[in-house]
């Protein structure tokens, strides 16, 4: 009777993402002029991910990651399959609310709905958990409660000295050695060299990327970058890699064809804050249908995902896994960390680099952690004379219609001040 | 130009400088049998106790010159030692501290360590940055004693008097450089322990451990004795006279810690500092593994009079990094 009901429960879910992932697909197809052609590969993944399920079914181990601080490289030298499992979908988010405490983010809800609907237990063969937040801490626990196996990641509070540094070295350490022991494979010297050569070239694709983005007015919208590192998520290395190189191929002849999808007075917006992960795509389309683009973000789960590379000096374990290890705690601009002060010197020079008119900064209601730094970041961005719209939101769909009106208004007043700031500059000239 | 410019910044430094400093090592250890020599005064190891070398270190000339009674040191003979300092500076200026790291005989010998250990597989030990960080003072000290000696041969201390003749040239006694780098002409008269005199017994037994130190140092952490070389303390004095910089863009930098990780001396402020543009540091030796270890385009570079020579970009940094083995 109980299984029966759980069943029903889990089919309904199922088909409710569905239907949400779909829809926003057709929004981020249709509502859109100019689409890449390389873009419908991530598009066709991403609805896959939710239609059919894109778990591997070639017998390789598949291990579960949540959070950037993870190192995928030590997974992919085991030949096992990394998959990042935070979610962004509503219908799991909703029901993962029905146990989940009422003040917790949408994507831990999301997260523990996902793993409490669907019986993935057997399909995981490990989930690796950092300790950034206290709620995805304690996700941890409640996961193994449910008969999953878990990994709980120690990452230090600090990032600034260098026993925190050796502290997050030896806790990677001890994770390739568990890793090595579930897998039952070894890591050497010549898989972990391929394992980094495969990402770094994942990375060298998506800084290739990250630098077409800079082209003013832009060759490509903030809601298909989000996509593409979104699919990194779920994707196999390579493919995802290829896929990118394609996509960069073509921007790369809109750039040389001076071919742009906005025009000169488009205001360009930096995001930051809480991640959008699909199909959570929100605010990002919201700011974009409304006029505006996302020109760059600085959220976990697109521009910090592989921006950073790692640089072994020895090639030998003892200087390898180190190494990334370093890359992946040193540069990360997470808000669980303290001080976090390369936030602002991250945001300040994407500002400069990126021609930014003003940052859109999301919080999920309950995400703690990005709901204070607001503060910090707000005053530092007041200082420097670029405005900023905070938006505290969740998964819902509840409020779309107050937020638009926020973003339209806040759009508007951009686009008044580039005006004048334009005439200003012809009249100097 | 910017085909020239784009390969130079491709460039695999590491490999540049192992050439460079065989080069190097060549010119400083068997410069006499080639007839080279460059001359005094030289900012680098290059030890007048090797039979044919290629030139000579200034410490050696400088701790002479000190033994000077004062009221001569401070008349016109004191300008004996000014114009060595001149003759010193004006060859540091040209490379900076890449004497250090392209051109010391006793640096290139403990990268040659370094090699040999990364071959046969043993890794590096790891210290506290805290307490390497006291440790590395004992440089400053050595230079201190190395002046101070020499002028307590030629003036008396209250109570003790004048030191004897056994105490001359104090540091080249301890100096590994007059006990390693003479064997390389096949001569080993420097490794004795010279029982003539209190002093000398001393003086050579400390010179000897520290020749073992230097030996099992430099297998363990790269360029272990320059952490404690006087001549690294008396170059960095005069660093911001240098035609050669390491300059630094902290807007670009990111604090990945990449270039912290390759840098051989441990400096944490390469990443961690981004307010001082000059990022040079005492122990820097200016490898600039630094710059071909940064991934962000135009963070860190290497200046020649304000000219840009060589600077980190992302291409290089991908090929440089692929290309490992």
């Amino acid at each position: 009777m109980e299984k029966e009901r759980f069943e029903k429960v889990r089919k309904h879910v199922r088909s409710e993402a569905a239907l949400e992932a779909g829809d926003v697909l057709n929004k981020i197809k249709d509502n859109f002029p100019d689409n890449p052609e390389g873009m419908n590969y991530f598009y066709d993944l991403l609805s896959r991910q939710f239609s059919e399920g894109i778990l591997p079914k070639n017998g390789k181990k598949v291990i579960g990651t949540m959070c950037v601080q993870v190192p995928d490289e030590l997974i992919l030298a085991v030949d096992a399959i990394p998959i990042r499992v935070c979610s962004g979908s509503f219908p799991y988010d909703n029901a993962g609310a029905e146990f989940m405490p009422a003040k917790t983010c949408s994507m831990i809800k999301a997260i523990m709905g996902l793993f409490s609907v669907e019986n993935y237990q057997k399909k995981f063969d490990m989930l690796v958990i950092p300790t950034t937040c206290d709620q995805k801490k304690k996700t941890t626990e409640m996961l193994t409660d449910m008969g999953y196996e878990t990994y709980s990641l120690s990452l230090p509070s600090r990032k600034d000295n260098d026993n925190s540094r050796h502290y997050w070295q030896n806790s990677v350490k001890e994770f390739a050695a568990d890793l090595m022991k579930k897998t039952g494979k070894k890591i050497t010297t010549s898989n972990i060299k391929k394992a980094i050569d495969l990402k770094n070239n994942a990375r060298y694709e998506f800084r290739r990327f990250f630098n077409l983005r800079k082209k003013s007015p832009s060759v490509i919208y903030g809601k298909d970058a989000f996509l593409v590192a979104n699919a990194y998520f779920v994707d196999e290395v390579e493919s995802w890699t290829s896929a990118l190189k394609n996509l960069n191929d073509e921007l790369e002849k809109r750039v040389n064809k001076n071919f742009s999808i906005v025009n000169q007075k488009t205001p360009r917006f930096l995001f930051t804050g809480s991640p959008p992960i699909f199909p959570n795509m929100k605010i990002p389309l919201l700011v974009e249908e409304a006029g505006g683009l996302i020109a760059v973000d600085e959220v976990c789960s697109s521009s910090r995902l592989l921006y950073d590379m790692p640089a072994y000096d020895e090639g030998a374990l003892y200087d390898m896994i180190p190494a990334i290890a370093d890359c992946y705690l040193k540069p990360c601009t997470c808000p669980c960390f303290v001080p976090n002060e390369e936030r602002k010197d991250k945001l300040a020079n994407l500002i400069d680099l990126f021609n930014i008119d003003g940052v859109i900064y999301q919080s999920f209601s309950g995400c703690q952690l990005y709901e204070m730094e607001q503060k910090l970041i707000g005053n530092f961005l007041m200082e420097k004379g670029i405005p900023m719209l905070y938006i505290e939101s969740d998964y819902s769909k509840e409020d779309t219609g107050q937020l638009s009106t926020r973003i339209e208004a806040f759009i508007e007043s951009i686009k008044i001040k580039k005006k004048s700031d334009l005439k200003g500059k012809r009249a100097t000239k | 130009m910017n085909k020239f410019k784009k390969y130079i910044n491709n460039v695999n430094i590491s490999r540049f400088r192992f050439w460079f400093q065989i080069f190097a090592f060549i010119i400083m250890v068997y410069g006499g049998f080639l007839s080279i020599d460059i001359g005094e005064n030289l900012p680098t190891f290059s030890c007048p106790y090797i039979d044919k070398g290629g030139g000579t270190c200034f410490l050696m000339g400088l701790q002479h010159r000190f033994t000077l009674p004062i009221d001569q040191l401070i008349s016109f003979r004191g300008l004996a030692v000014l114009t060595s300092v001149l003759f010193f500076v004006s060859w540091f200026i040209f490379f900076n501290k890449a004497w250090c790291g392209y051109i010391c005989p006793l640096g290139t010998l403990q990268d040659w360590f370094t090699k040999l250990r990364q071959k046969i597989g043993i890794r590096y030990s790891n210290y506290s940055e805290a307490k390497f960080k006291k440790l590395k003072k004992i440089k400053y000290i050595l230079l201190g004693l190395l002046i101070l000696i020499p002028i307590f041969m030629a003036n008396s201390i209250p109570f003790i008097g004048k030191l004897s003749h056994d105490w001359a040239v104090p540091f080249c006694m301890i100096c590994p450089g007059r006990t390693v780098l003479p064997l390389f002409q096949g001569d080993a008269s420097q490794l004795v322990i010279d029982y003539g005199s209190k002093t000398k017994m001393i003086f050579t037994v400390l010179g000897m451990a520290i020749t073992g130190m230097f030996f099992a140092g430099a297998f363990f952490k790269k360029r272990f004795f320059c952490f404690f070389c006087p001549m690294s303390a008396l170059q960095f004095i005069f660093k911001k006279l240098g035609f050669l910089r390491l300059i630094k863009d902290g807007t670009k930098c990111t604090k990945c810690g990449d270039c912290y990780r390759a840098c051989d001396m441990g400096i944490r402020e390469i990443a961690d500092d981004i307010e001082s543009k000059d990022i040079i540091k005492d122990d820097c030796m200016m490898c600039f593994k630094c710059v071909a270890a940064c991934p962000e385009e135009k963070c860190l570079k290497v200046n020649f009079l304000g000219k840009t020579i060589y600077e980190a970009t992302e291409e290089g940094f991908y090929k440089r990094q692929k290309g490992k083995k």
